[in-house]
């Protein structure tokens, strides 16, 4: 059983849900933050839209699965949740099928600009697909005999069949209008006549007049206030007739001899039943009535699961005809291919794989150029172009500039840091709070300049008047400890003649274990009253499996409570291993929190290596090196790198 | 024949042709009116919502939009939503108008543009500060019960996000190339959520934000200066943003005003179980337009 379904835009409404538990507010906005906005849990490869058995992402949080479908250039997200225990295979379907037919019935107000109002009552829609597919999962589960809902036995006991229903003809021809005020979705409606519509019998199908009308009215009403198209009419005019000449056999109220008349009178009484009455006021009386037991009630329920199945074969349909049609006749070529470049001039595009494969190209190379590691310019890209597929560029607006600035606001939203609590805030806080050293520990592959940045952050910290202690745990490399010696000598010339704070080495000398002179130090630190102790730890290639294990160790005696990555800028499709490695080798609790990139200055606009990093860990760049001297560290200014990377 | 000739240069009058004749004469005056159209809805008065993730924005919006508030999720994109000025609201243009003035019961159309609080996400709420064209008015939305905790935490955040906010506007003042001054900003900032008992009041609001941006820019100007990476950058940016009078005097909100920053801080609630009350933000709306 579902414990909800919700319907809501990306700009932040719940449009409509339904709960079937009480769930915690947190739940959704938590699958969105991580889902969509800090991209923590990314979507599998594949895109929606060319999978037709399309499989939802799953989520997991809590106790909870959320499993979610969206509508990209309507900017809508349906989110369904159970519980993590059950398994639930229809949800997938659930998830195609609400979608096509939410965005059949309300395409027209999500649209409408400067809005957030949608009229909708969707309840009786949703509960008759999931009643519909929950049975019809039941029933593939168990044997094929039918005894569901108490309807179908008494309508129909002996029309149970499984087959699809004889296709109508006017439909199907009705449909094939290119013009089609279709919604352009993504989405990929799996549902097939005979797996999705099993409880619903065949005649009951083609039940009811009252029904009919009762029921289409509230469509043709929706056509008539918004674009009556002759797409529009004809297809509910076939409807109409198909389900009107059956009619007369099977209207369980006697009124055959209003019959012969609906479906030419059909399209009459739609207006008539517009007029007087505001649609939002009529409707939830039809909802009222169709919870009711009555037959007249029941009528109306069927008449809803025509409804519902006409939309998903419209929709199925369309599909299929985009898929495989191909403009025929000169006329009929020239014309598409006029509007299209129109289009691409004036916008109202609605953009394809095909359009953005061009630019898209243009966008990677620019980013390779940038030394963006292939990987992550790659699924950069693929994610801009998962969200432009299925939009529609605005007036006036190239696939180009669209493309620019879809990328720049993802590369914007990669490269801010979650939360910008600053380093001196969280020392004061720890030192203040739990009187006790602040710990950060520099970690890197060799060469990369770690010593280098490590007393540069130290000249940082001494002029903001910290006292500082420096372990150095590089035990390994012969001459780090001498080095590490003179970078602390020249801090403390610096800080006594300027009168900074205080700073000294901690040093052990070689050979001895790393882990256990950082833990050392930081109980020196702690009965000497310093307020941060800066680990410096030897270089490691990142494949040498056994000095990186140490690092796990290293983390667990030390406890650091910052552990910051040195990166070279001038470092090429290396980075992503790097950061990966070293981001898993603190064990499963434990990660980096940041990125030092250092030798930015010499790398002019080729600053790709902060996108691949934070690309491949999800960990933010605090610090860049940009010079020789003590006082060259800066933070990172996103705008300033997104510009340098779009340049 | 020479013109005979000329002629045969044209094309044939094939039925594509003419279709496209056709086309081309029906669409233009289409699309100029639609280029019309879509631009004069841009011309009503726009009143900016920013604060930080939680705070109520969207809520705020849904509630001035339809006079109720609904359900709302953490919003991913900003959302423009076209708002009618409640008639009994005064309106500051209209003040020297007789109440007998036919047009006096006309409401008051704005546009109020809602933007997602998330960290990663304030670009959309900053680019709309930096380029105003329309822009009358900001309100930053923050949650009153949030200032109140132990932790300072959703004091420090909003705080934070809100001095980045009106550091940009202080910037725009400064760094204007012509003399005059910009056009007057004025900033409301909704104290909201005061349904809830742990929320702080209005008074205390603002000396709670005013404290934690003194502390803030004090320990920005002790922070690394930011960088893009290359070296051109370093020159431009070697010194530090002050918001607001420099000194070691306490951050005050009235400081703007130099810059043409007018800052006011007004409580109210969205939701509630005695439903919603945000009369004082109305009215300050009224006040602005
Ligand atoms: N008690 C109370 N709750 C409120 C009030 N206003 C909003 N809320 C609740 O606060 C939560 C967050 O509101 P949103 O409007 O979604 O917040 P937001 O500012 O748009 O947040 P982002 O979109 O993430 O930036 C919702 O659950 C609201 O119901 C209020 O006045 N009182
Ligand atoms: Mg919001």
């Amino acid at each position: 059983m579902l414990d909800g379904f919700e319907i809501l835009t990306t700009s932040g409404v719940v449009l409509w849900s339904k709960s079937y538990a009480p769930l915690s507010s947190g739940l959704i906005n938590g699958f969105i933050r991580d889902v969509f906005i800090e991209e923590k849990v990314l979507p599998s490869a594949t895109t929606a839209d060319d999978t037709s058995a399309s499989q939802h992402s799953a989520y997991k949080r809590e106790k909870y699965t959320l499993r979610w479908a969206s509508v990209k250039d309507l900017g809508l997200i349906f989110v369904a949740v159970y519980q993590s225990l059950l398994h639930l295979s229809w949800v997938d379907k659930l998830l195609d099928n609400i979608r096509v037919l939410f965005v059949d019935l309300y395409g027209d107000q999500v649209r409408k600009p400067h809005s957030t109002v949608v009229e909708c009552n969707f309840d009786d829609y949703f509960d008759q697909q999931v009643q519909e597919l929950e049975s019809s999962a039941e029933a593939s589960q168990r044997t094929p005999q039918i005894t569901r809902n108490d309807e179908n036995l008494k309508t129909t006991p002996d029309e149970e069949s499984e087959e699809p229903p004889p296709p109508i003809p006017g439909l199907l021809s009705g449909r094939k209008s290119p013009n089609s005020a279709a919604p352009s979705t993504d989405a990929t409606p799996t549902s097939t006549p005979d797996t999705s519509r099993p409880s619903t019998p065949l005649n009951g199908h083609l039940l009811s007049a009252k029904a009919t009308r009762g029921g289409t009215s509230r469509r043709a009403r929706k056509a008539a206030s918004g674009k009556p198209t002759a797409v529009d009419g004809l297809k509910e005019k076939s409807v109409g007739k198909a389900k009107g000449k059956q009619l007369r056999r099977w209207d369980a109220d006697g009124m055959a001899d209003e019959d012969e008349d609906v479906p030419l009178d059909y399209s009459a009484t739609s207006d008539a039943d517009s007029r007087p009455v505001s649609s939002a006021g009529v409707e939830p009386v039809d909802m009222a009535a169709s919870g009711m037991r009555t037959s007249k009630g029941q009528y109306i329920l069927k008449d809803l699961d025509d409804e519902v199945h006409s939309i998903l074969q419209s929709a199925k349909q369309k599909n299929q005809r985009t898929e495989t049609s191909k403009p025929t006749g000169v006329v009929g070529s020239s014309l598409g291919a006029i509007s299209g470049l129109f289009r691409n001039v004036i916008g109202g595009k609605v953009l394809t794989k095909q359009d953005l494969e061009k630019p898209m190209k243009g966008m990677e190379d620019l980013l390779l150029k940038k030394n963006v590691a292939r990987e992550a310019a790659v699924r950069l890209c693929e994610g801009v172009e998962r969200e432009l597929i299925g939009k529609k560029t605005g007036s006036f607006e190239s696939i180009d500039t669209l493309l620019r600035t879809s990328l720049s606001s993802s590369l914007t939203k990669l490269l801010t840091p979650t939360t910008s609590l600053s380093l001196l805030t969280s020392i004061t806080n720890i030192t203040t709070t739990q009187q006790r050293p602040y710990t950060i520990s520099i970690v890197g592959v060799n060469g990369v300049g770690k010593s280098t940045s490590l007393s540069k952050l130290a000249f940082f910290l001494l002029q903001n008047n910290l006292s500082l202690l420096i372990a150095a745990c590089d035990t390994f490399r012969s001459g780090a400890v001498e080095q590490l010696r003179v970078h602390a000598r020249n801090l403390k010339d610096l800080s006594d003649r300027e009168h900074l704070g205080r700073v000294e080495l901690y040093e052990k000398g070689y050979g001895k274990d790393a882990a256990h002179i950082a833990r050392d130090a930081v109980a020196y630190a702690k009965d000497h009253n310093f307020d941060v102790v800066l680990i410096d730890t030897a270089g490691r290639r990142h494949n040498d499996a056994r000095l990186m294990s140490s690092l796990e160790k290293f983390a667990e005696l030390a406890r650091p409570d910052k552990i910051l990555m040195v990166g070279e800028a001038l470092v090429g499709t290396d980075s992503v291993m790097q950061a990966r490695a070293f981001n898993a080798a603190f064990g499963a609790k434990r990660g980096l929190d940041g990125f030092i990139i250092s030798k930015c200055d010499t790398v002019g606009e080729m600053v790709g290596v902060l996108v691949s990093m934070v690309h491949a860990t999800g960990i933010p760049v605090v610090f860049l090196g940009v010079g020789q001297h003590y006082g060259d560290l800066r933070t990172v200014n996103v705008g300033n790198v997104v510009g340098l990377l779009m340049s | 024949m020479a013109w005979t000739n000329s002629l045969s240069f044209m094309p044939e009058p094939t039925p594509v042709l003419i279709l496209i004749s056709v086309l081309l004469v029906v669409s233009i005056p289409l699309l100029l009116h639609l280029i019309i159209y879509s631009t004069t809805s841009d011309t009503l008065p726009t009143i900016l919502l920013i604060g930080p993730s939680g705070a109520g924005k969207t809520a705020l919006v849904t509630l001035l939009e339809r006079g109720r508030p609904t359900a709302t999720r953490t919003s991913q994109t900003p959302h423009t939503v076209e708002v009618s000025l409640p008639v009994k609201t005064p309106v500051a243009s209209s003040r020297f108008r007789s109440p007998n003035d036919p047009t006096w019961e006309v409401t008051k159309k704005l546009l109020i543009q809602d933007t997602p609080g998330h960290g990663k996400l304030r670009h959309y709420a900053m680019d709309s500060i930096s380029k105003p064209q329309s822009l009358q008015g900001i309100i930053f939305v923050v949650d009153a019960a949030d200032l109140s905790s132990e932790a300072r935490e959703g004091a420090r955040q909003a705080a934070e996000y809100l001095h980045d906010v009106l550091l940009q506007l202080q910037k725009r003042a400064t760094n204007s190339k012509s003399s005059r001054a910009p056009k007057e900003m004025p900033v409301l900032i909704a104290a909201n959520k005061l349904d809830l008992f742990t929320a702080l009041p209005a008074p205390l609001v603002k000396s709670t934000l005013e404290s934690e941006i003194t502390k803030l820019r004090k320990s920005l100007s002790a922070g690394l200066l930011d960088s893009g990476v290359g070296a051109k950058d370093l020159d431009v940016t070697e010194e530090h943003d002050w918001l607001g009078e420099v000194g070691d005097g306490p951050f005050e909100f009235s400081q703007l005003q130099e810059f043409n920053v007018q800052v006011k801080i007004l409580a109210g609630n969205v939701t509630g179980v005695d439903g919603s009350d945000v009369k004082q933000w109305w009215n300050w709306i009224g006040s602005i337009l």
